[in-house]
Protein backbone atom coordinates (compact mmCIF):
# COMPACT_ATOMS: atom_id res chain seq x y z
CA UNK A 1 0.00 0.00 0.00
CA UNK A 2 2.58 2.41 -0.83
CA UNK A 3 2.40 3.12 -4.50
CA UNK A 4 -0.66 4.53 -5.95
CA UNK A 5 1.29 7.19 -7.49
CA UNK A 6 1.81 9.78 -4.69
CA UNK A 7 4.91 11.51 -4.57
CA UNK A 8 7.15 12.06 -1.15
CA UNK A 9 5.57 15.71 -1.05
CA UNK A 10 1.91 14.73 -0.96
CA UNK A 11 2.84 11.98 1.56
CA UNK A 12 3.97 14.43 3.62
CA UNK A 13 1.32 17.02 2.67
CA UNK A 14 -1.65 14.08 3.44
CA UNK A 15 0.22 11.91 6.20
CA UNK A 16 -2.48 12.28 8.37
CA UNK A 17 -4.85 10.91 5.83
CA UNK A 18 -2.69 8.63 4.84
CA UNK A 19 -2.06 6.82 7.69
CA UNK A 20 -5.80 6.32 8.70
CA UNK A 21 -6.73 2.81 7.90
CA UNK A 22 -10.21 4.02 6.32
CA UNK A 23 -8.60 6.60 4.29
CA UNK A 24 -4.95 5.44 3.40
CA UNK A 25 -3.28 5.76 0.19
CA UNK A 26 -5.92 4.63 -1.74
CA UNK A 27 -8.18 6.91 -0.53
CA UNK A 28 -5.92 9.80 -0.77
CA UNK A 29 -5.62 8.80 -4.69
CA UNK A 30 -9.04 8.93 -4.99
CA UNK A 31 -9.62 12.47 -3.75
CA UNK A 32 -6.66 13.42 -5.66
CA UNK A 33 -8.27 11.96 -8.28
CA UNK A 34 -11.80 13.65 -7.81
CA UNK A 35 -13.68 16.34 -9.48
CA UNK A 36 -15.33 18.43 -7.39
CA UNK A 37 -17.87 21.73 -8.17
CA UNK A 38 -18.86 23.76 -5.58
CA UNK A 39 -21.70 26.00 -6.65
CA UNK A 40 -21.38 29.24 -5.09
CA UNK A 41 -17.96 31.01 -3.63
CA UNK A 42 -19.90 32.60 -0.62
CA UNK A 43 -20.42 31.77 3.19
CA UNK A 44 -20.87 28.21 2.26
CA UNK A 45 -18.60 28.12 -0.56
CA UNK A 46 -16.14 28.88 1.20
CA UNK A 47 -14.83 26.39 3.80
CA UNK A 48 -16.18 24.04 0.70
CA UNK A 49 -12.99 25.09 -0.93
CA UNK A 50 -11.18 25.70 1.85
CA UNK A 51 -11.47 21.79 3.38
CA UNK A 52 -11.54 20.22 -0.48
CA UNK A 53 -8.19 22.28 -1.43
CA UNK A 54 -6.23 21.19 1.83
CA UNK A 55 -7.53 17.52 1.68
CA UNK A 56 -6.04 17.28 -2.12
CA UNK A 57 -9.52 17.14 -4.22
CA UNK A 58 -7.62 17.35 -7.55
CA UNK A 59 -10.17 19.25 -9.53
CA UNK A 60 -12.23 21.88 -8.41
CA UNK A 61 -14.91 24.07 -10.08
CA UNK A 62 -15.98 27.25 -8.70
CA UNK A 63 -19.29 28.85 -10.00
CA UNK A 64 -19.98 32.03 -8.78
CA UNK A 65 -21.17 35.53 -10.75
CA UNK A 66 -20.80 37.42 -7.95
CA UNK A 67 -18.13 40.00 -7.04
CA UNK A 68 -16.85 40.71 -3.99
CA UNK A 69 -18.91 43.22 -1.27
CA UNK A 70 -17.44 44.22 2.06
CA UNK A 71 -20.50 43.16 3.65
CA UNK A 72 -19.48 39.55 2.19
CA UNK A 73 -16.39 39.61 4.85
CA UNK A 74 -18.02 39.36 7.93
CA UNK A 75 -18.35 34.92 6.89
CA UNK A 76 -16.82 34.43 3.56
CA UNK A 77 -13.32 33.55 4.41
CA UNK A 78 -11.58 32.84 1.46
CA UNK A 79 -12.27 36.71 0.52
CA UNK A 80 -9.82 39.31 2.01
CA UNK A 81 -10.32 43.08 2.63
CA UNK A 82 -8.21 43.64 -0.87
CA UNK A 83 -11.07 41.31 -3.11
CA UNK A 84 -13.88 44.12 -2.64
CA UNK A 85 -14.73 44.65 -6.07
CA UNK A 86 -13.41 41.50 -8.05
CA UNK A 87 -14.76 38.17 -8.78
CA UNK A 88 -15.55 36.30 -6.37
CA UNK A 89 -14.43 33.14 -8.63
CA UNK A 90 -10.75 35.19 -8.90
CA UNK A 91 -9.83 35.34 -5.55
CA UNK A 92 -11.26 32.04 -4.58
CA UNK A 93 -8.99 30.48 -6.95
CA UNK A 94 -6.09 32.25 -5.32
CA UNK A 95 -6.73 30.82 -2.29
CA UNK A 96 -6.76 27.47 -2.99
CA UNK A 97 -3.89 27.74 -5.53
CA UNK A 98 -1.65 29.28 -2.22
CA UNK A 99 -3.18 26.25 -0.15
CA UNK A 100 -2.63 23.71 -2.46
CA UNK A 101 -0.26 22.90 -5.79
CA UNK A 102 -2.15 19.73 -6.01
CA UNK A 103 -5.51 21.04 -6.56
CA UNK A 104 -5.93 22.60 -10.67
CA UNK A 105 -8.74 25.03 -10.54
CA UNK A 106 -11.65 26.11 -13.11
CA UNK A 107 -13.21 29.15 -12.60
CA UNK A 108 -16.78 29.67 -13.98
CA UNK A 109 -17.58 33.61 -13.80
CA UNK A 110 -21.37 32.56 -14.29
CA UNK A 111 -24.91 32.40 -13.16
CA UNK A 112 -25.63 28.56 -13.27
CA UNK A 113 -29.34 28.07 -14.96
CA UNK A 114 -31.03 26.16 -17.42
CA UNK A 115 -28.65 26.83 -20.54
CA UNK A 116 -25.40 26.01 -18.23
CA UNK A 117 -26.00 23.64 -15.64
CA UNK A 118 -25.85 20.37 -17.25
CA UNK A 119 -22.37 20.96 -19.13
CA UNK A 120 -20.70 21.87 -15.28
CA UNK A 121 -22.28 18.95 -13.81
CA UNK A 122 -21.52 16.32 -16.43
CA UNK A 123 -17.66 17.62 -15.87
CA UNK A 124 -17.50 16.58 -12.23
CA UNK A 125 -17.98 13.31 -9.79
CA UNK A 126 -19.91 15.22 -7.29
CA UNK A 127 -21.83 18.84 -7.17
CA UNK A 128 -21.79 20.80 -3.83
CA UNK A 129 -24.68 23.21 -3.79
CA UNK A 130 -23.23 26.52 -2.00
CA UNK A 131 -25.43 28.82 -3.96
CA UNK A 132 -27.60 31.29 -2.25
CA UNK A 133 -31.10 30.98 -3.56
CA UNK A 134 -34.14 28.77 -4.01
CA UNK A 135 -33.97 28.52 -8.06
CA UNK A 136 -30.44 27.90 -8.00
CA UNK A 137 -31.01 24.80 -5.33
CA UNK A 138 -34.05 23.48 -7.52
CA UNK A 139 -32.21 23.77 -10.39
CA UNK A 140 -28.68 21.82 -9.09
CA UNK A 141 -31.00 19.23 -7.49
CA UNK A 142 -33.03 18.52 -10.77
CA UNK A 143 -29.97 18.26 -12.49
CA UNK A 144 -27.67 16.14 -10.78
CA UNK A 145 -30.44 13.84 -10.36
CA UNK A 146 -30.82 13.22 -13.98
CA UNK A 147 -27.35 13.52 -14.34
CA UNK A 148 -26.87 10.88 -11.93
CA UNK A 149 -24.40 12.87 -9.80
CA UNK A 150 -23.93 12.78 -6.17
CA UNK A 151 -25.31 16.37 -4.68
CA UNK A 152 -24.13 17.77 -1.36
CA UNK A 153 -26.62 20.15 -0.10
CA UNK A 154 -26.53 22.83 2.52
CA UNK A 155 -28.86 25.55 3.32
CA UNK A 156 -28.31 28.72 6.19
CA UNK A 157 -30.80 31.09 7.92
CA UNK A 158 -29.73 32.95 10.60
CA UNK A 159 -28.94 30.98 13.76
CA UNK A 160 -30.19 27.54 11.57
CA UNK A 161 -28.72 25.19 8.66
CA UNK A 162 -29.70 22.31 6.99
CA UNK A 163 -27.78 19.82 4.74
CA UNK A 164 -28.09 16.62 3.28
CA UNK A 165 -26.92 14.67 0.54
CA UNK A 166 -28.40 13.33 -2.76
CA UNK A 167 -27.30 10.24 -3.98
CA UNK A 168 -26.44 9.34 -8.08
CA UNK A 169 -30.16 9.34 -9.49
CA UNK A 170 -31.69 10.60 -6.44
CA UNK A 171 -34.66 8.72 -4.50
CA UNK A 172 -34.73 10.45 -2.80
CA UNK A 173 -33.58 13.88 -3.25
CA UNK A 174 -34.61 17.37 -2.39
CA UNK A 175 -37.77 17.94 -3.86
CA UNK A 176 -38.86 13.91 -1.99
CA UNK A 177 -38.17 16.57 1.10
CA UNK A 178 -39.29 19.63 -0.14
CA UNK A 179 -41.49 18.95 -3.41
CA UNK A 180 -41.32 22.98 -4.06
CA UNK A 181 -39.69 25.70 -2.49
CA UNK A 182 -42.13 28.33 -1.11
CA UNK A 183 -44.57 30.54 -2.54
CA UNK A 184 -42.36 33.82 -4.01
CA UNK A 185 -42.85 36.48 -1.57
CA UNK A 186 -43.84 34.80 1.32
CA UNK A 187 -39.99 34.29 2.56
CA UNK A 188 -37.53 37.04 4.14
CA UNK A 189 -35.01 38.04 1.12
CA UNK A 190 -31.81 36.20 1.11
CA UNK A 191 -29.75 39.44 0.61
CA UNK A 192 -31.76 41.28 3.65
CA UNK A 193 -31.50 38.36 5.95
CA UNK A 194 -28.62 38.74 8.67
CA UNK A 195 -26.99 35.30 9.28
CA UNK A 196 -24.40 34.45 12.03
CA UNK A 197 -21.22 34.63 10.70
CA UNK A 198 -19.31 31.42 11.91
CA UNK A 199 -22.84 29.41 10.83
CA UNK A 200 -22.24 28.88 6.77
CA UNK A 201 -18.35 27.44 8.53
CA UNK A 202 -20.14 25.09 10.44
CA UNK A 203 -23.05 24.13 7.75
CA UNK A 204 -20.19 24.32 5.06
CA UNK A 205 -17.61 21.79 6.77
CA UNK A 206 -20.51 19.34 6.99
CA UNK A 207 -20.87 19.89 3.42
CA UNK A 208 -17.44 19.18 2.45
CA UNK A 209 -17.16 16.20 5.09
CA UNK A 210 -19.93 14.96 2.99
CA UNK A 211 -18.21 15.48 -0.12
CA UNK A 212 -14.69 13.81 1.16
CA UNK A 213 -16.86 10.72 2.13
CA UNK A 214 -18.26 10.05 -1.04
CA UNK A 215 -15.50 10.36 -2.84
CA UNK A 216 -13.22 8.01 -0.99
CA UNK A 217 -16.50 5.71 0.25
CA UNK A 218 -15.95 6.30 4.09
CA UNK A 219 -18.88 6.28 6.14
CA UNK A 220 -22.28 6.93 5.83
CA UNK A 221 -23.84 9.85 3.84
CA UNK A 222 -26.94 12.27 4.52
CA UNK A 223 -28.76 9.77 2.16
CA UNK A 224 -32.38 10.19 3.19
CA UNK A 225 -31.61 12.57 6.07
CA UNK A 226 -31.73 16.07 6.52
CA UNK A 227 -28.91 17.12 9.04
CA UNK A 228 -30.68 20.03 10.78
CA UNK A 229 -28.14 22.37 13.38
CA UNK A 230 -29.02 25.27 15.41
CA UNK A 231 -26.03 27.79 16.54
CA UNK A 232 -28.33 29.19 19.03
CA UNK A 233 -28.76 26.74 21.52
CA UNK A 234 -26.10 24.33 20.02
CA UNK A 235 -28.60 21.73 19.05
CA UNK A 236 -28.21 19.07 15.63
CA UNK A 237 -30.76 16.59 14.97
CA UNK A 238 -31.93 14.85 11.71
CA UNK A 239 -35.52 14.60 9.54
CA UNK A 240 -35.66 11.86 8.02
CA UNK A 241 -37.33 11.58 4.14
CA UNK A 242 -38.05 8.75 1.44
CA UNK A 243 -38.38 8.78 -2.32
CA UNK A 244 -41.43 10.61 -3.42
CA UNK A 245 -42.86 8.12 -6.18
CA UNK A 246 -44.48 10.77 -7.59
CA UNK A 247 -41.14 13.17 -7.36
CA UNK A 248 -41.07 14.74 -10.81
CA UNK A 249 -37.04 14.02 -11.06
CA UNK A 250 -36.42 10.66 -9.48
CA UNK A 251 -40.27 9.40 -9.23
CA UNK A 252 -41.68 6.94 -11.53
CA UNK A 253 -42.20 9.35 -14.51
CA UNK A 254 -39.53 11.58 -14.41
CA UNK A 255 -38.69 14.35 -16.82
CA UNK A 256 -36.54 14.13 -19.10
CA UNK A 257 -34.64 17.58 -18.63
CA UNK A 258 -34.13 20.51 -17.15
CA UNK A 259 -35.68 22.32 -20.20
CA UNK A 260 -39.04 21.17 -19.01
CA UNK A 261 -39.19 23.26 -15.73
CA UNK A 262 -38.86 26.63 -15.15
CA UNK A 263 -36.61 27.94 -12.28
CA UNK A 264 -37.37 31.42 -10.62
CA UNK A 265 -36.27 32.97 -7.06
CA UNK A 266 -38.82 30.79 -4.48
CA UNK A 267 -41.08 29.50 -7.58
CA UNK A 268 -40.77 26.73 -10.07
CA UNK A 269 -43.40 26.21 -12.35
CA UNK A 270 -43.99 23.29 -14.57
CA UNK A 271 -44.14 24.45 -18.21
CA UNK B 1 -40.38 28.75 30.62
CA UNK B 2 -38.11 31.06 28.25
CA UNK B 3 -39.50 34.38 26.64
CA UNK B 4 -39.01 32.35 23.38
CA UNK B 5 -42.32 29.90 24.39
CA UNK B 6 -45.45 30.59 24.27
CA UNK B 7 -47.62 27.88 26.47
CA UNK B 8 -51.49 27.59 25.68
CA UNK B 9 -52.03 24.99 27.76
CA UNK B 10 -54.63 26.76 29.82
CA UNK B 11 -55.77 23.54 31.92
CA UNK B 12 -53.52 22.34 34.49
CA UNK B 13 -52.99 18.55 34.17
CA UNK B 14 -54.23 17.64 31.07
CA UNK B 15 -51.50 16.38 28.26
CA UNK B 16 -49.32 18.77 26.31
CA UNK B 17 -47.76 18.62 23.11
CA UNK B 18 -45.30 20.80 21.86
CA UNK B 19 -44.99 22.48 18.00
CA UNK B 20 -41.33 22.79 17.45
CA UNK B 21 -41.14 25.73 14.80
CA UNK B 22 -38.23 26.17 12.27
CA UNK B 23 -36.16 28.94 10.47
CA UNK B 24 -38.75 31.71 8.90
CA UNK B 25 -41.98 29.95 10.31
CA UNK B 26 -40.67 30.58 14.16
CA UNK B 27 -40.42 33.94 13.28
CA UNK B 28 -44.04 34.13 12.63
CA UNK B 29 -45.04 32.74 15.09
CA UNK B 30 -42.99 34.95 17.72
CA UNK B 31 -41.66 31.44 19.34
CA UNK B 32 -39.73 28.54 19.07
CA UNK B 33 -41.95 26.03 20.89
CA UNK B 34 -45.73 26.54 21.56
CA UNK B 35 -47.44 23.89 23.73
CA UNK B 36 -51.17 23.31 23.14
CA UNK B 37 -52.96 21.11 25.68
CA UNK B 38 -54.56 17.93 25.35
CA UNK B 39 -55.42 17.58 21.42
CA UNK B 40 -56.26 14.18 19.86
CA UNK B 41 -54.82 13.90 16.64
CA UNK B 42 -52.28 16.14 14.68
CA UNK B 43 -54.76 18.14 12.84
CA UNK B 44 -56.32 19.45 15.98
CA UNK B 45 -53.15 20.46 17.51
CA UNK B 46 -52.30 22.26 13.84
CA UNK B 47 -55.48 24.16 14.75
CA UNK B 48 -54.69 25.67 18.03
CA UNK B 49 -51.70 26.69 16.73
CA UNK B 50 -52.74 28.56 13.83
CA UNK B 51 -55.21 30.01 15.42
CA UNK B 52 -53.48 31.94 17.67
CA UNK B 53 -50.69 33.18 15.16
CA UNK B 54 -52.40 34.62 11.60
CA UNK B 55 -49.03 35.24 10.26
CA UNK B 56 -47.98 31.63 10.40
CA UNK B 57 -51.66 30.10 8.97
CA UNK B 58 -50.92 32.46 6.47
CA UNK B 59 -47.63 30.98 5.48
CA UNK B 60 -48.48 27.65 6.41
CA UNK B 61 -52.10 26.65 4.83
CA UNK B 62 -52.84 27.55 1.05
CA UNK B 63 -56.20 28.96 -0.45
CA UNK B 64 -57.34 25.82 -0.07
CA UNK B 65 -56.50 24.96 3.88
CA UNK B 66 -54.17 22.76 2.55
CA UNK B 67 -50.79 22.53 4.18
CA UNK B 68 -48.53 24.10 1.31
CA UNK B 69 -45.99 21.70 -0.22
CA UNK B 70 -42.81 23.21 1.41
CA UNK B 71 -43.69 22.94 4.82
CA UNK B 72 -42.94 19.17 6.32
CA UNK B 73 -45.27 18.03 9.37
CA UNK B 74 -43.40 16.29 11.48
CA UNK B 75 -44.46 14.08 14.87
CA UNK B 76 -40.73 12.96 16.68
CA UNK B 77 -39.40 13.89 13.39
CA UNK B 78 -41.05 11.49 11.08
CA UNK B 79 -43.02 13.53 8.29
CA UNK B 80 -46.90 12.32 9.48
CA UNK B 81 -47.92 12.33 5.90
CA UNK B 82 -45.29 9.54 5.02
CA UNK B 83 -45.08 7.53 8.00
CA UNK B 84 -48.28 8.05 9.74
CA UNK B 85 -51.63 8.83 9.15
CA UNK B 86 -51.33 12.79 8.27
CA UNK B 87 -53.41 15.27 10.40
CA UNK B 88 -55.56 12.51 11.89
CA UNK B 89 -52.46 11.04 13.30
CA UNK B 90 -52.95 10.09 16.89
CA UNK B 91 -50.90 12.67 19.50
CA UNK B 92 -50.63 12.25 23.04
CA UNK B 93 -48.40 13.55 26.07
CA UNK B 94 -44.57 14.51 25.26
CA UNK B 95 -45.06 13.87 21.15
CA UNK B 96 -42.73 16.45 19.67
CA UNK B 97 -44.77 18.02 16.60
CA UNK B 98 -42.96 20.09 14.20
CA UNK B 99 -43.50 22.27 10.95
CA UNK B 100 -40.20 22.33 9.03
CA UNK B 101 -39.61 24.95 5.89
CA UNK B 102 -36.62 24.77 3.40
CA UNK B 103 -33.74 27.55 3.70
CA UNK B 104 -32.31 29.16 0.73
CA UNK B 105 -29.06 31.46 2.28
CA UNK B 106 -25.83 30.51 1.55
Amino acid sequence: MSDLNLDATQLDRYSRHVIMDEVGPGGQAALLDASVLVVGAGGLGAPVLQYLAAAGVGRLGIADDDVVERSNLQRQVVHADADVGRPKVDSAREFVEALNPDVAVDTHQTRVDRDTVSDLVDDHDVVVDASDNFATRYLLNDACVLADTPLCHGAIYKFEGQATTVPAGGAPCYRCLFPEPPEPGTVPDCATTGVLGVLPGTIGAVQATEAVKLVTGIGDPLHGRMFTYDAADLSADEVPYRANPDCPVCGDDPVDSVASQTYQETCVVSE
Amino acid sequence: MGPSEIDFSERDGLPVVHWKLFADLRERAGAETVAVGDPRTVGEALDVLLAEHDALRERVLDADGDVVADVNVLKNGANVFDAGDGLDEPVGEGDELALFPPVSGG
